[in-house]
C-alpha cells in the first residue's frame, strides 16, 4: 500500500485467453467502455437534439467539435477535415480517458505505455501511409528539409531519420509520462496525508487540492497536444513541404 | 513499474482496439455528421442574418436618403410656390396702384377741362353781360334809340368782335 506505484497495477478480472492469448478483461479495459460509452452518449446526445439554438449538451458538443475542426484546419488546412472522425475521436478518448482517470479509485488508461504507444505508432504509421499513397515515392523527400546544401544531405538524411522515428517513441512517452507522474505525485503527497496524521497530513493534503487543479488542466493540455501533434503529422503527409 | 508489465500488454492493446474501434466507428456513423452539419447550418445562419442585416440597413439608408431627396425637393417647391405668391401679389399690388393712378390722372384732368370749359362758358357770359351793358350805355349816350335790328346787329358785331379778341370793332361800330 505504501508503494506509490500500486496504482497503475493491474488485476485480471475476468480471464480471457482465446488462442492461447492472455486478453482478460481488468479494470482498464473497463474503463476504456467507459469512456468509449460516455463519448458516444455525449456526441449523440448532442445530435438528437441538433437544433439551430443548442441545448447545454449540444453546446459542449460542439465546442468540442468546432476545437478540433480548427485545430485541423490550422495545422492541415481543409482537404484535413478527411480525417476528422479519427482526431476528434482520439482526442475525445485521450481527453476522457485522462479527465476519468483523475476520478479517485478510477484508473488512468492513458498511463499504460501500451496504449499510448498503440495510438502514437498507429498515428504515425498512418500518416506514412497517407504521405506514400498520396505522393508516392516523392514523399521520402520529407527526410530533406527544403534549402539543404547539397553536400549536407547525406547527413541531413540519417538525421531526418532518426527525427522522424523519434515522433512516435514521443507521442507515446509525453502522454504515459505525463500521466503517471501527475498519479504519482498525487499518490505520493496522498500517501503523506494519511501517514502525516491529523497534525501535519493538512500540509501535504492542500498540495493535493493544488494539484489535483493542475492535473486537470494537464489532462486538457496532453489530450490536445497529443492531438495536435498528430494533425501535424497527417499535415506532413498531406502536404510535404 | 507496473506499466512495463508485459504480461498485460496484449490485454491492453486488445481492449484499447476494440473500445477506440467501436468509439470511432459510432461517432463516424452517427455523431459527427449531424454535428458538423447543425456547424455549418448555424454558420451559414449567422452569415445569411448578418448579410440580410447589412442589406436591410443599406436599404433603410437608401431609403432615408430618398425621403431626404423628396424633403428637401418638398421644401424646395413650397419655397417656389410662396416666391411665386409673393411676386404675383407685387405684380396685382402694382397694377392696382398703377390703374389706380392713371384714374386719378384721368379724373383729374377731366376736373380740369370742366374747370376751363367752366371757365370759358362764364367768361363768353361776362362778355355777353358788358356788351349789353356797352350798349345800354352807349344808348343812354347816344340818346337816341336804337331799332331791334340794330340792337341785334350791334351785338353781334360786338360779339364779333370779343369773340375776335378785336375792340377796334366795337370802335368802329360806334364811330359809324
Amino acid at each position: 500500500m505504501n508503494d506509490p506505484l500500486h496504482l497503475f497495477e493491474l488485476h485480471p478480472l475476468v480471464t480471457l485467453t482465446p488462442f492461447g492469448v492472455d486478453v482478460s478483461l481488468n479494470k482498464a479495459a473497463l474503463m476504456m467502455f467507459l469512456v468509449a460509452g460516455l463519448v458516444i452518449l455525449l456526441m449523440t446526445g448532442a445530435r438528437a437534439s441538433g437544433s439551430l439554438i443548442p441545448t447545454k449538451l449540444q453546446s459542449v458538443a460542439e465546442l468540442l467539435v468546432e476545437f478540433i475542426r480548427g485545430m485541423i484546419h490550422d495545422t492541415m488546412g481543409r482537404d484535413g477535415m478527411r480525417f476528422f472522425p479519427l482526431i476528434a475521436s482520439l482526442f475525445l478518448f485521450i481527453l476522457f480517458c485522462n479527465l476519468l482517470g483523475l476520478i479517485p479509485g478510477a484508473y488512468t488508461v492513458t498511463s499504460q505505455l501500451a496504449v499510448t504507444g498503440v495510438f502514437a505508432v498507429g498515428v504515425y504509421v498512418l500518416s506514412l501511409v497517407v504521405g506514400f499513397r498520396l505522393h508516392g515515392a516523392k514523399f521520402l523527400g520529407i527526410l530533406v528539409p527544403p534549402g539543404t546544401p547539397g553536400w549536407l544531405v547525406p547527413l541531413m538524411i540519417p538525421i531526418e531519420i532518426i527525427s522522424q522515428l523519434a515522433r512516435p517513441v514521443s507521442l507515446a512517452v509525453r502522454l504515459f509520462a505525463n500521466m503517471t507522474a501527475g498519479h504519482v505525485i498525487l499518490g505520493v503527497l496522498f500517501a503523506l496525508t494519511i501517514s502525516g496524521g491529523w497534525a501535519l497530513g493538512w500540509l501535504p493534503f492542500s498540495f493535493t487540492v493544488a494539484l489535483y487543479g493542475l492535473e486537470v488542466g494537464i489532462a486538457f493540455i496532453q489530450a490536445y497536444i497529443f492531438t495536435v501533434l498528430t494533425c501535424v503529422y497527417m499535415g506532413d503527409a498531406l502536404h510535404p513541404h | 513499474m507496473p506499466q512495463f508489465d508485459t504480461q498485460f500488454f496484449p490485454s491492453l492493446i486488445f481492449w484499447e482496439l476494440i473500445s477506440f474501434g467501436i468509439l470511432c466507428a459510432v461517432l463516424y456513423k452517427f455523431a459527427f455528421p449531424p454535428i458538423l452539419a447543425a456547424l455549418d447550418a448555424r454558420e451559414q445562419k449567422i452569415r445569411d442574418s448578418l448579410e440580410q442585416a447589412e442589406r436591410h440597413r443599406a436599404e433603410a439608408e437608401q431609403r432615408l436618403q430618398d425621403y431626404d431627396a423628396k424633403l428637401r425637393d418638398a421644401a424646395r417647391e413650397a419655397e417656389a410656390v410662396v416666391a411665386d405668391a409673393k411676386a404675383k401679389a407685387q405684380r396685382l399690388l402694382e397694377d392696382n396702384e398703377r390703374r389706380l393712378r392713371a384714374e386719378a390722372k384721368r379724373m383729374r384732368d377731366e376736373t380740369t377741362r370742366e374747370l376751363e370749359r367752366e371757365r370759358r362758358k362764364a367768361a363768353q357770359e361776362l362778355r355777353k353781360e358788358t356788351a349789353n351793358l356797352a350798349v345800354a350805355v352807349a344808348e343812354q349816350v347816344l340818346g337816341r334809340s336804337l331799332s331791334d335790328d340794330d340792337h341785334r346787329r350791334l351785338a353781334q358785331d360786338a360779339l364779333q368782335a370779343v369773340a375776335d379778341g378785336n375792340a377796334t370793332g366795337f370802335v368802329n361800330t360806334d364811330g359809324k
